[in-house]
């Protein structure tokens, strides 16, 4: 009996342990520890591990999912929500896509902006630094079609390229490019605050039930 | 849904968020006069202050007041052959605390002043 309900004990922090991908091993293994010493503390009675007591003591911590997530989001999405810089945001996004596929297409979503935004705000920094080859470059590939490229000016120009832009491309660039940024960060914690939203709801229908058994 | 019933629901809702809104300076305010471990905290919640919390989100919280610098704990030996972790409060947490009280006081006096006409007669 009692061999019975340790299984369903380590089976529960099993799960648990394996969606905590993301956080460190010391702190797995204190997180871990302290809820296998709350769920068998909370479920003996008499010097008995009962089968309704270590049920109940597990539905109160919630689904492995959910108490997860609490550990390993909470923190770093409200820090994400925040803040503004974009290496914490993605630091944050990594996180939460190690979580959810919700997370992990926001993530992908916000480093394809990040990437569009660097690609035009690096041309227009080093324009001035190689003006013979940065910028924005059209040229025609081997089957004859058109192609643009945004080019950083290491090594030569296209040898049948032109530049489209010119000097242009430091203006435009760097308006391009920071507006890209500017508003995939707003994207990411848009994204961050209704995830956050959703999670509060679904933990504040947790607690009423709580409540009510 | 009748009326009742969601007069009802937006009660519960609002008593919930409330004392979501309180755990935190609970939860330092029954570490102030010591050390105590996650199940003593929920019990010291539920007998001083009929916050019935659910361990799911107590001890994640207790793990995020920690990280922030406001908590630190302690593996210790127990009778029942398997260990605690015990919380206290860093010196962060005595100021945040304090901080927290002193909001909480200012906030439940205006409070109780536009209330008042409320529980006359009660």
């Amino acid at each position: 009996m009692a061999l019975a309900q340790l299984e369903k004990i380590e089976s529960y922090l099993g799960k648990l342990r394996a969606r905590l991908r993301g956080v460190g091993s010391e702190e797995v293994k204190d997180i871990i520890e302290e809820l296998r010493s709350h769920i068998l503390e909370k479920s003996t009675v008499n010097g008995q591990l009962g089968a309704r007591d270590v049920d109940a003591t597990i539905a109160g911590l919630g689904n492995p999912e959910d108490l997860a997530s609490e550990y390993m989001t909470d923190a770093a999405l409200a820090r994400a929500e925040v803040s503004h810089s974009p290496i914490q945001i993605l630091a944050s996004l990594f996180r939460w896509a190690s979580l959810s596929v919700a997370g992990f297409f926001v993530l992908i979503g916000s480093l394809v902006g990040y990437f569009l935004g660097a690609a035009f705000i690096l041309p227009a920094v080093l324009k001035p630094v190689h003006p013979q080859s940065a910028g924005l470059w059209s040229s025609n590939d081997s089957s004859g079609d058109l192609k643009l490229s945004l080019r950083l000016g290491f090594g030569n120009a296209p040898a049948s390229g032109h530049d489209v832009l010119g000097w242009w491309i430091v203006p435009i660039g760097q308006v391009v490019g920071f507006g890209l940024v500017m508003l995939t960060t707003r994207f990411a914690i848009w994204c961050v605050r209704l995830y956050r939203k959703s999670r509060r709801r679904r933990e504040h229908n947790h607690l009423i039930r709580t409540e009510t058994t | 849904m009748n009326v009742t019933a969601r007069d009802q629901e937006g009660n519960d809702k609002w008593e919930v968020q409330l004392r979501k809104g309180c755990l935190e300076l609970a939860i330092l305010a029954a570490l102030w006069d010591g050390r105590l471990y996650g199940l003593e905290i929920l019990r010291r919640l539920e007998s001083d202050s009929d916050l019935v919390i659910s361990e799911g989100t107590v001890y994640p919280l207790l793990s995020r007041l920690k990280s922030l610098g406001f908590l630190e704990s302690e593996w210790v030996e127990s009778d029942g052959g398997h260990p605690r972790k015990y919380y206290c409060l860093t010196p962060a947490g005595k100021r945040r605390a304090q901080e927290m009280v002193g909001i909480w006081s200012k906030f439940s006096s205006s409070m109780g002043r536009l209330l008042r006409p409320l529980t006359k007669g009660k």
